[in-house]
């Protein structure tokens, strides 16, 4: 076993990774990073929103810095801080100052969930000003054009606490994205789950809309495409695709017995 | 002798020995005797120890009945598990204590009669406890929504499917729930592949001889649909094969009927080739229906589906006509002016050319031959004119003139203003204005609107309601109180446990570079502030009587209970009225009064009133929230359908006041909420309250347990 560390702002996506568009998704990215703006990306969970990041970060040529947003992460957590070496301090960049400096694509995954402090940063960031104040070593840092900030947000959410600012969203070229359709959505597992029987694919697809039709009577969310693709590999290595489908999506779903029952029973008719 | 018959042998004798023991009397090795022994030896052991242990018992009360035991376990142990047959000798014991020896004896000599009812009782499976579970799994399935119930019949009439309040076919209850399951699925079937569509409808109804006609039609189209589930549900259709029929003859029937009508099975045949096939089968015997196989109730179907077409039609003319009223807006025509039919532009649908995930054919609409977009009512409405004709008749499509909701406000509410004045005693109300989408602007000063007390009702509810759910109200408040108790890591604390080594870092590195060290340098575990003020809103239109009205209260009690542990600020106003001159607020509970008796003998005292005109609620509630001091407001409505009210207060008028006096408290910063019981909830709330902020409730009796549940959910 090998390990191989690289620095985050050197982190390029050499591969083009699999990415099926559903619209115009790619061209409205590339336009607007062209022209400076940044992104939204809204959708529901497991649709494929970090994977398109991906993409663009391939397709645009530009490192890729990835910060999942929790709720105890601050201002200082993304610009950077001193630290203490030897008695001397010395200035660490957090991760949005070095996506800034070398102009990388910096993607805040459920930008909701970082604490409200963050703003302070994001807002000069995303519009035409274009700078990212760091006030710790007296700095405005004018970034560079290749730079772009992507944030991705669930509206799904019930919390009244978890949603985004009128001020904030409106800094955004806002992309929406959902679930594919049913033909897209077999391509996105058949080549997700390498090996998988067309056939296979196409009933776990299925599935997949069977329970998001109980979307509201009952489930919070229906079964995303990401749950479809690992019931589909768990299918490759040997699982049987009931269990694959009660391991990897029922049970992922709810905690409801009547509804887990109902979702089990939805994959046995199906396969 | 042989090993084998010697050990029979010895097990005989040892067999014998024993009955010999726990009887007391001398057991013949021939005749009955005989017979009884090895019956008893063909038994495992545990079941004989199970026998010697009772008839030595039995035997200490009575040593006859003790004899009939002995003689009939055997029998009993081949019918029954070992539970059985210890409720079948225990139902012998009451009755020989309590009716003597001889209803002792013959509870223990028919013992047919009682495997059956045991069976019956312990392997059959009711309606009540599966009933949840068929609901999820047939909206799963997909299709027009449709209402799982019980009946003595079993049939579908396209809206609702009925089924028995038992099933006890098979021996096991696992297979006499998956006929449930089997049955509910062949009669959404019938539904969603079409053998109910208009058409085939029409046509069968003026058939001769309809009852033996539906009889043939009904085993020729069980065939096209199991063709159908075994394309698009192999592991459905597997359990079909497994469980349908009764015997291997009731197999063969079936096959030969599949065998003259080998076309059914074509993904192409429909209900009118099943149809067309019926003459040809009227000489051929009819097979026993299938285990999971419903009746043909035509005279219910028709009723069904006539009264959905005239509400679909009318329906989809109102959203055709709204979205017509929208786009001569975009388009810059004054919809007011142009009310001649003729400038008018028409709808037309037109096959997109993608086929479905169903196989259903994807439309979209065009209006005067450009491409709109649809709303989600009017899929959902355009996918069940679908189910219905195959197609969307032409004479849904005809657009009809906008504007008959805002006609009938001008005339009613001109009348209703004049008997205004019978409310002179209303002289404290408040003017609210009312947004008037037709014409998108608001009509100031239009609603008059009072506050008044709600009557104080009997307490007595109020105990019940803490009695009735009180292993709820426990768990509810574990649930509050883990909330409260989710103690957070606090950082940068002036005061606290421990150092936070991050700030205390920064700290140092401040003074070493000159600035001032900051004093927040500490962490400490801490309960995260609550400034939560909450505002519930509940319906007291007259539609909430009976179980609406009482779940409402009952949430409401339990809620109450449960806030006090979070200590959230919390006011709770019923809202009601009758036309925009007389609309009505209830205090129930304000945000300074403390949770006492009043307010629990109040919140039993809710009771329905009239109409349900939700703007002018929302904004004076609104207002009320927007003065108290509070970081986050909330404002969640407990409802039970769609804003409503005399003088034309409905449909898209009262749905878009509705949206703007809502648009207008998130202006303010106040968030809002809705917990309903309408199933059709999902075509407007998304609209009023936005994509999430709402939440169906599919049992009424759940309301209790969900408000509470979401109300932690929306705050957390």
């Amino acid at each position: 076993m090998s390990i191989q560390a690289i620095r985050t702002e050197e982190n390029l996506v050499t591969e083009e990774p699999y990415y099926e568009p559903v619209g115009d998704e790619i061209s409205v990215f590339a336009a607007a990073h062209k022209n400076q703006l940044p992104v939204l990306l809204k959708g529901p969970t497991g649709c494929g929103k970090t994977r398109f990041i991906e993409y663009m970060s391939w397709f645009l040529q530009r490192p890729m810095i990835t910060v999942a947003c929790h709720d105890d992460l601050t201002a200082s957590d993304l610009v950077g801080r001193y630290l203490v070496k030897g008695g001397e301090t010395v200035w660490v960049d957090g991760p949005l100052t070095r996506a800034a400096r070398n102009g990388c694509i910096c993607y805040l995954d459920e930008v909701v969930e970082a604490r409200k402090d963050t703003s302070v940063v994001i807002h000069p960031l995303c519009d035409d000003r274009r700078l990212l104040p760091i006030e710790k070593l007296g700095e405005l840092l004018q970034v560079p054009n290749e730079f772009c900030l992507a944030i991705s947000y669930n509206p799904g959410y019930q919390s009244v606490l978890k949603d985004l600012k009128q001020s904030t969203r409106q800094r955004f070229v806002a992309l929406e994205f959902g679930y594919p359709d049913a033909d897209k959505e077999q391509l996105i597992v058949e080549n997700e789950a390498r090996g998988i029987d067309p056939v296979v694919a196409k009933h776990l697809v299925k599935f997949g809309i069977m329970t998001r039709n109980l979307k509201g009577g009952g489930l919070d969310e229906g079964a995303s495409t990401r749950l479809l693709v690992n019931a589909a590999k768990l299918i490759v290595s040997g699982i049987e695709p009931v269990v694959a489908t009660d391991t990897a999506v029922a049970l992922a779903l709810t905690d409801d017995v009547d509804m887990l029952k109902a979702v089990h029973e939805l994959s046995r008719s199906v396969f | 002798m042989p090993v084998e018959s010697r050990q029979s042998f010895l097990n005989r004798i040892r067999v014998q020995k024993d009955l010999e023991r726990v009887t007391g009397t001398a057991i013949e090795r021939q005749g009955r005797g005989a017979e009884l022994i090895s019956e008893i030896a063909a038994l495992g052991r545990e079941n004989q120890d199970f026998i010697y242990h009772w008839a030595e018992i039995i035997g200490r009360s009575n040593g006859e009945l003790a004899g009939h035991f002995v003689n009939r376990a055997a029998a009993a142990f081949e019918k029954l598990d070992r539970n059985g047959v210890e409720t079948w000798l225990m139902a012998a014991m009451e009755q020989f204590d309590n009716r003597g020896l001889g209803a002792g004896i013959d509870v223990l000599e028919e013992l047919p009669q009682y495997i059956e009812a045991y069976r019956s009782r312990h392997n059959s499976c009711s309606f009540d406890l599966v009933a949840q579970f068929l609901q999820h799994f047939v909206t799963g399935l997909g299709g027009r929504e449709m209402i799982i119930t019980t009946s003595s019949d079993t049939y579908t009439d396209t809206e609702k499917i009925f089924l028995p309040e038992i099933v006890n076919q098979f021996d096991e209850r696992d297979l006499n729930f998956s006929i449930f399951k089997l049955t509910a699925v062949h009669l959404w079937a019938q539904s969603w592949y079409g053998t109910w569509r208009y058409q085939v409808v029409e046509r069968l109804s003026r058939m001769p001889d309809t009852a033996a006609t539906s009889a043939i039609f009904n085993c020729l189209e069980c065939i096209r649909l199991d063709a159908c589930v075994s394309r698009e549900f192999p592991g459905m259709y597997r359990q079909f094969e497994a469980l349908g029929y009764r015997s291997t003859m009731h197999k063969e029937q079936w096959d030969i009927w599949r065998a003259r009508a080998p076309f059914l099975v074509d993904p192409a045949a429909s209900a009118m080739d099943s149809i067309a096939l019926v003459p040809d089968f009227r000489s051929v015997s009819l097979p026993e229906l299938k285990c999971y196989q419903g009746e043909i109730r035509l005279q219910q179907i028709r009723e069904a589906m006539f009264a959905r077409i005239e509400r679909e039609k009318a329906a989809m003319k109102q959203a055709l006509a709204e979205l017509q009223r929208t786009l001569q807006e975009a388009n810059g025509r004054d919809p007011e002016t142009t009310g001649n039919p003729k400038e008018m532009g028409e709808f037309s649908l037109a096959e997109d050319g993608e086929s479905g995930s169903d196989g259903e054919i994807n439309f979209e609409l065009r209006y005067d031959g450009e491409q709109v977009e649809m709303t989600a009512e009017l899929e959902a409405l355009l996918s069940s004119i679908l189910q219905d004709f195959g197609e969307v008749p032409d004479e849904h499509l005809e657009g009809i003139n906008a504007g008959m909701y805002p006609d009938q406000l001008e005339s009613e509410g001109g009348g209703e203003s004049a008997g205004v004045d019978k409310n002179s005693e209303l002289k404290d109300a408040i003017s609210y204005r009312e947004w008037d989408y037709t014409r998108q602007r608001y009509r100031e000063g239009f609603c008059r609107l009072s506050e008044l007390d709600v009557p104080i009702g009997d307490e007595t509810f109020v105990e019940d309601t803490l009695a009735k759910y009180h292993g709820l109200l426990k768990s509810i408040k574990k649930t509050f109180e883990a909330v409260l108790g989710e103690a957070k890591l606090q950082r940068r604390q002036s005061q606290g446990d421990d150092i936070d080594i991050d700030a205390l870092v920064e700290a140092h590195a401040d003074l070493a570079s000159g600035r001032e060290m900051s004093d927040y340098v500490y962490t400490r575990f801490r309960n995260l502030d609550r400034n939560i003020a909450v505002m519930f809103m509940v319906d007291m239109s007259g539609s909430t009587l009976g179980w609406v009205n009482d779940a409402e209260r009952e949430s409401l009690i339990l809620l109450c209970e449960a806030l006090e542990t979070l200590g959230d600020r919390y006011a709770i106003y019923g809202f009601s009225g009758r036309t925009n001159k007389r609309c009505e607020i209830y205090r129930v509970k304000r945000f300074e009064e403390a949770y006492t008796r009043f307010v629990r003998e109040r919140i039993s005292g809710i009771r329905p009133k009239s109409y349900t005109r939700m703007g002018v609620a929302i904004r004076h509630l609104g207002h009320l929230l927007n003065m108290t001091r509070a970081r986050t407001k909330i404002l969640i409505t407990l409802s039970d359908g769609r804003p409503e009210d005399y003088g034309g207060y409905k449909g898209r008028y009262g749905i878009e006041d509705t949206r703007h006096a809502l648009l207008e408290l998130r202006r303010d910063g106040i968030h809002s909420f809705c917990i309903t019981i309408d199933k059709e909830a999902q075509d407007y709330l998304p609209h009023m309250y936005g994509m999430a902020n709402y939440a169906v409730i599919d049992e009424v009796k759940k309301l209790p347990l969900k408000v509470a549940d979401i109300y932690r959910r929306l705050t957390t």
